[in-house]
């Protein structure tokens, strides 16, 4: 499989955690005629992708340095990190862009308060708490609430 | 002044480390996410115990996060404790963050993120143990940065090549220094012209890469 991953010339795009975002983004992503590699260090966790995603995946823990490595991660990546730990999410997107330099990495944080170590790093932070309150709020104003 | 010590995650790690820093004089704190575990640590007398994640800001906080003087990080996931020194530094402006770290390779990224110092249990674990295993060659070995530095000490033996021999005369490399000579319970700073004599204790301040070849030419082994 890494065989054919490293053929890749594409934009490569990395989701680093298939959980239900990980899982539904990398089958939109393909479907958009993306080349896509999902991360995760379970087994199981494939299950969630849909019948149709064929893309690649990769039994690995995206903590260790040696996932990056096999993943030939590089500048040109785009890296999406979406683990269940806001912490794991964090270590991923700094090693990612200090150690290889990965221009465009987006990173979902659960806890807005945390965001406060990603400042200096430029990194794209996606909140779902900020993201549910703005979408309730556009949905009452709508409604005239 | 006290100073503040702040210790995050780890039962036995902390327990110990916090027993010697309140031994020391220091005002300690720990944060402890398992509350069993925070019922073991609050037996320690002075020892003031928060139960809560020590990576949400809100529990560093209520830690006093901001008149810390020391922050250490002690989980068993690297990732946690990176995000703890990383907020006691950019959050809480801690002075000095220090963060255990379990995959050595992951060391240097550390240092790279402004934690101030990391240690890494496995190499200081296996650097022990290598140094027990070949007491007989080395007496002692002392590792610093990250053993890239190692402080060595070597007895010489009348069969050395460098007994009777002045330092000057011995073919030492350039990343390599004697540092210091025992000799009968007595210590000398060594010069160019001071000889080396059998029964003598060295210290050897050198670079890891040249360590065989320092000892080599000292002790011909």
């Amino acid at each position: 499989m890494m065989e054919f991953y490293k053929k890749l010339e594409n934009k490569r795009i990395v989701i680093m955690g298939c959980g239900r975002l990980g899982a539904n983004l990398a089958d939109y992503l393909y479907e958009q005629g993306h080349e896509v590699i999902v991360v995760d260090s379970d087994e199981d966790a494939f299950r969630k992708l849909s019948a149709s995603y064929g893309g690649l995946t990769f039994i690995s823990d995206a903590t260790e340095l040696e996932t990056f490595d096999k993943l030939e991660i590089d500048e040109q990546t785009t890296m999406i990190v979406v683990t269940d730990s806001d912490n794991t999410n964090i270590l991923i997107s700094q090693v990612a862009r200090e150690v290889y330099h990965v221009k465009t990495i987006i990173c979902r944080l659960y806890d807005p308060q945390r965001e406060c170590v990603y400042d200096e790093f430029h990194i794209d932070t996606i909140c779902p708490t900020y993201l549910s309150v703005h979408r309730i709020e556009d949905i009452l104003k709508e409604r005239g609430a | 002044m006290k100073k503040n010590v702040l210790l995050v995650g780890g039962l036995h790690k902390a327990m110990s480390l916090a027993q010697s820093l309140l031994n020391k004089g220091y005002a300690v704190t720990v944060i402890n996410d398992n509350y069993n575990d925070c019922m073991t640590l609050a037996s320690i007398e002075d020892l003031e115990v928060i139960f809560g994640d020590g990576t949400k800001p809100f529990v560093l906080e209520e830690a006093d996060g901001e008149n810390m003087d020391i922050a250490i990080a002690l989980t068993n996931k690297d990732d946690d404790n990176l995000v703890i020194c990383e907020l006691c530094k950019k959050k809480f402006h801690v002075k000095k963050t220090v963060a255990l770290v379990r995959d050595p390779q992951k060391t240097r990224f550390f240092y790279q993120m402004g934690i101030d110092s990391v240690v890494c249990a496995i190499n200081a674990i296996t650097g022990i143990i290598e140094q027990q295993a070949f007491i007989d060659e080395m007496t002692n070995i002392i590792s610093v940065e990250d053993g890239r530095v190692n402080i060595l000490e070597l007895k010489i033996g009348h069969h050395m090549p460098s007994v009777n021999k002045k330092l000057w005369e011995i073919d030492l490399p350039s990343e390599a220094i004697i540092g210091y000579i025992l000799r009968n319970d007595q210590g000398i700073v060594p010069r160019g012209d001071t000889r080396i004599l059998a029964g003598d204790t060295l210290i050897v301040i050198c670079d890891q890469y040249v360590q065989q070849t320092v000892t080599k030419e000292l002790t011909g082994r």
